[in-house]
């Protein structure tokens, strides 16, 4: 057993080392652009998709369609799904202790992101 | 040992980890990451398992198959837990790679990260320590087992972890349970609450570094069979100091009033410092546990002892001897050595059915080839080992291959670590 224990440490700290060489050695993933394409959502619209499968949600002024993405949040359901059709801003910055989310989160949002949030739009 | 007895353990060792499992399979996820979280349930429950085979409770013991095979268990079930703890990040961060690289370092990177995943971090790492200090075999016991329960702290740290995620509902209840056993083990088993008291009546030399020491009830006196062994902590008499710690020592014999005899051989410093014990030292004892000699049939046995080894089978002798033709093999240093040697002698010359062979090894390994009987002579026979890890695995492997099937061996190592 100390054989095995010796052997699962060494190549544990020999995977971690392989993820940050990638990180760091990886051309840097295409963001999608934001700007041109991003249309003007309301609150009303948001609003329209509080269900999970189609759960949109507002965070730091943009909307995010977050409907195929849910299942994967660590957290349970009860937690995230409340926030479907809202803006959301402040849990996403308070996620636990105050804590806003990671750097590595705010990397997967832009893959969801759809437009801009206009809380006074019709 | 039953069938039931010996299937108990990987039965409980399946179970509690596929209960997890199916109470917090994740659905719609990634293959990856399903995998990951499956793995990090598997490795929690095992480590719940793990917690609770560390429980000195002698009628779990008995359920279980006995102490030393809950111990053996313990380092199995903490050795798997790790494995697929430390697998757990590695995928979900393989998951991330879907996305970039640098969102699969992002999910590692501890630095990036809060207190969910830090709290992670430091319960794998605290994991980590822990069982390196477990695998370092020259460490004092003391020290070894205040590090040794660090690994406590790490599981409840790595409970703290889920919860942190939000996944509070199936969590709380096992940290619960967690605490629960990690709190009945220290009150009942460190702290002695489960223990009897009991007082050092004498202690006589009967070889050299080994001690026999006669232990008086003040209370009720526990239940023992002969060959079984207890947990025995010495505190404080007129000008001896004991270490207060439980440590295991096989009964040699039960005599009047429910005395105890057991012997005491200097192999650490708590059992260097109880060579010098003497009558009036307070003592606490839990047990009895182990089944080592209890299950004995009318075959020819073979009975081999290393060193202090010998104390279950003298157990036995003294307390009526045997019904089979026995062959004790008993195995030292040394002659000065070899605790109890002129009554076993005694014992062996009004015993036609025993037959006695003492050997001095000197500190090598004994050549076992030429000391164990060949193969026709152990035809039919149930071999009982009893001494130190090694040998017995030596021994083990020579009777294996002299032709005797694993359910004809029996054996007890008297180390805890």
């Amino acid at each position: 057993m100390r054989k095995l224990y010796i052997s699962a440490t060494a190549v544990f700290w020999a995977m971690v080392f392989v993820f940050w060489a990638g990180s760091v050695w990886s051309p840097r993933a295409e963001q999608p652009t934001v700007g041109s394409a991003d249309r003007a959502i309301s609150a009303a619209e948001l609003a329209r998709h509080a269900l999970p499968e189609t759960c949109w949600m507002a965070i730091r002024g943009g909307v995010y369609d977050l409907g195929a993405y849910l299942p994967d949040h660590p957290s349970r359901p009860q937690v995230i799904e409340p926030w479907c059709g809202k803006d959301a801003t402040e849990a996403y910055n308070t996620k636990t202790k105050g804590r806003a989310h990671s750097k590595s989160a705010d990397e997967m949002l832009i893959n969801y992101r759809i437009g801009t949030f206009v809380p006074d739009g019709h | 040992m039953s069938a039931l007895r010996w299937l108990s353990l990987p039965l409980l060792t399946l179970a509690v980890p596929a209960g997890f499992t199916f109470w917090a399979f994740p659905e719609g996820l990634s293959p990856v990451r399903t995998v990951a979280i499956v793995i990090g349930w598997i490795g929690c429950g095992l480590l719940l398992v793990n917690l609770l085979l560390m429980l000195r409770e002698p009628r779990l013991a008995g359920w279980l198959g006995g102490l030393e095979r809950m111990y053996l268990w313990h380092h199995r079930t903490g050795v798997a837990a790790y494995v697929l703890l430390l697998a757990h990040p590695l995928l979900l961060a393989t998951d991330g790679l879907a996305d970039s690289p640098t969102v699969a370092w992002q999910t590692l990177a501890p630095l990036d990260e809060s207190w969910p995943v830090w709290s992670g971090w430091l319960a794998l790492v605290l994991l980590m320590l822990g069982l390196a200090v477990t695998f370092l075999r020259r460490m004092p016991y003391r020290a070894w087992r205040w590090l040794h329960a660090a690994l406590g702290a790490a599981v409840l740290l790595g409970l703290y972890h889920l919860i942190l995620l939000g996944i509070d509902e199936p969590v709380l209840p096992i940290l619960a349970i967690a605490a629960l056993i990690l709190g009945w083990r220290a009150v009942r088993g460190d702290w002695g609450l489960a223990a009897q008291p009991y007082v050092v009546a004498s202690a006589r030399r009967v070889a050299e570094g080994t001690v026999e020491i006669a232990l008086r009830p003040l209370a009720d006196p526990l239940a023992v069979a002969p060959g079984q062994f207890i947990l025995v902590a010495f505190f404080a008499g007129p000008n001896f100091r004991g270490c207060g710690e439980f440590h295991p020592f096989t009964v040699s014999s039960i005599g009047r009033d429910h005395m105890l005899h057991i012997g005491v051989r200097a192999l650490g410093d708590c059992t260097r410092r109880i060579q010098s014990i003497q009558p009036g030292v307070a003592a606490r004892v839990m047990g009895a546990f182990g089944n080592f000699l209890a299950e004995r049939t009318s075959a020819p046995q073979l009975w081999v002892a290393g060193g202090i080894g010998v104390t279950p089978f003298l157990g036995v002798l003294r307390a009526g001897g045997i019904s089979a033709p026995t062959t004790l093999l008993y195995l030292n240093r040394s002659e000065t050595d070899a605790a109890f040697l002129p009554e076993l002698r005694a014992i062996a010359a009004a015993t036609p059915l025993l037959s006695l062979l003492a050997v001095a090894t000197g500190s090598a390994l004994p050549d076992l080839e030429h000391l164990l009987p060949e193969a026709q002579h152990l035809a039919g026979c149930e071999c009982y080992l009893c001494g130190p890890p090694g040998l017995v695995a030596a021994l083990k492997r020579v009777l294996r291959q002299r032709g005797i099937t694993a359910r004809h061996i029996h054996f007890e190592n008297f180390e805890f670590r």
